[in-house]
């Protein structure tokens, strides 16, 4: 059958870049950067996110990324004594988080210098 | 527990249905509260159930092994299964056709005998896959079991009731019809008698359903078996997905089989081509010879089941010993039946 040369059957190799979320990487970036001053359940997360970035995150949405970033051991799930449970950050996803934000800054800054350059400053 | 809040959890629980049961089990809970939460801010969202929607199924087909690689490979081992054992099962309809047909009479146009010999052979293939990948896997069935495991001897239970019902059900139907080979001619390439159960067996597959007046001539036990016959070739695919999907297969099992999917994906690729082949000869055919539009139809479901099994093969990449990984018309039978 075709595609039959990958290396194994598990998660992707991803080297902690939310690059392999393709159109996940958006919503993924906007929790990881929301968890990252603190654990929060979904609900917290969706107004946090709606609060800082202005995008609200539709229920599916949210969850498809957090199982996503679950699975790559990003975020992880902590016990709760009711039904909202709450995630925090991992190491990994901390880390995956800071290299994508720099990544993002030097295309920001590129650009802005251009922008600059070419139709002055704003 | 209020009223509207009762009326939320209801909405909630409904939305959640979605979800395939593996995915409610572990967000099941913490969604629906977000749900409730999003209710209680928006009453009404239908983007917001949209996306709930499209979520779910998309959902439902990684646990079905076919959108992820992070499922068990026996999920998507058992999607590619029944996939192809819907496309065997077309093909056998489609089959038996011809193959009824020669009995009597040879095609008389190249199109038609080749791709008779090109369907034919792609179908001997399919059921000798079909053949090896059955052995082990009942074999692994027994030895559940063995183990009493309850688990698995209950869906295996109802797909060999259901495989026995098929069976004795075709092999009544067969010999009911002279006109689908029961005569002992034997010309063609298919054994009279084996085309008579194929035909029998798929005999649900007709454009008779668009006919109900003529339907209502038929013996009420042939209308019986027709509509009955899908229900339990759906209950027995069913049941053999489930009973898969419950076995915990060996690494090498699992690659051997893995590597037997891909051998049937590429034979039923061959069938539909040979299928194609006779549709495109139509104009030279004559009598059961002559494709129809269910068969038409017939195809098209083909080449989609092809379609799942491919996405489920992806979901197999690189599964298995480094071996197996590869680089890179109109016939009235003497009961009236005929498939156009």
């Amino acid at each position: 059958m075709p595609g039959a040369n990958s290396p194994s059957n598990s998660d992707p190799p991803d080297g902690g870049s939310l690059v392999t979320f393709g159109r996940y990487a958006g919503p993924a970036t906007l929790i990881l950067a929301s968890l990252a001053d603190g654990a929060k359940h979904g609900y917290a997360l969706t107004k946090d996110i709606e609060q800082f970035a202005g995008v609200r995150l539709a229920p599916g949405t949210l969850y498809e990324a957090l199982s996503r970033l679950e699975g790559q051991g990003l975020i992880e799930a902590l016990a709760s004594e009711d039904r909202r449970r709450p995630y925090q950050l991992t190491a990994a996803g901390a880390e995956a988080l800071r290299v994508h934000l720099a990544d993002q800054r030097r295309v920001a800054d590129v650009g802005l210098r251009r922008l600059t350059r070419s139709w002055g400053p704003a | 527990m209020s009223a509207p809040a009762d009326r939320g959890a209801r909405r909630a629980a409904r939305l959640l249905q979605w979800y395939p049961r593996s995915w409610r089990a572990r967000y099941g809970a913490e969604f629906a509260e977000l749900l409730l939460a999003e209710f209680a801010e928006q009453p009404q969202n239908w983007r917001r159930s949209f996306d709930v929607a499209s979520h779910g199924l998309l959902a439902r087909l990684a646990d079905a092994g076919l959108m992820s690689r992070r499922q068990p490979p026996e999920r998507p081992l058992a999607t590619a299964g029944c996939a192809l054992a819907a496309f065997g099962a077309l093909a056998v309809a489609m089959l038996a056709q011809l193959a009824t047909g020669w009995q009597w009479v040879s095609p008389g146009s190249s199109y038609v005998t080749g791709a008779t010999l090109v369907m034919t052979l792609a179908a001997g293939c399919i059921g000798l896959i079909g053949l090896c990948a059955a052995v082990p896997v009942i074999w692994q069935v027994l030895l559940a079991v063995g183990r009493r495991n309850g688990r698995v001897m209950r869906p295996a239970g109802i797909a060999v009731g259901c495989g026995v019902a098929l069976a004795f059900g075709a092999k009544h139907f067969q010999n009911s019809w002279p006109g689908t080979g029961g005569t002992g001619a034997e010309h063609g390439l298919v054994p009279g008698g084996m085309a008579a159960f194929g035909w029998a067996s798929t005999l649900s597959v007709t454009s008779f359903w668009a006919h109900p007046g003529l339907l209502g001539r038929f013996p009420a036990a042939e209308l019986a078996w027709m509509v009955l016959s899908p229900v339990v070739g759906i209950a027995l695919a069913g049941a053999v997905v489930i009973t898969v999907r419950r076995l915990t297969l060996p690494q090498p099992l699992v690659g051997y089989l893995a590597g037997l999917a891909r051998g049937a994906w590429w034979a039923s690729a061959a069938f539909a081509a040979g299928a194609a082949m006779w549709m495109l000869g139509r104009s030279s055919a004559a009598g059961l010879f002559r494709p129809g539009l269910v068969d038409g139809a017939e195809l098209v479901i083909m080449m989609l089941a092809l379609a799942v099994a491919l996405l489920a093969s992806l979901s197999l990449r690189g599964v298995g010993p480094p071996s197996l990984r590869r680089k890179g018309g109109v016939k009235t039978t003497s009961a009236g039946v005929k498939k156009m």
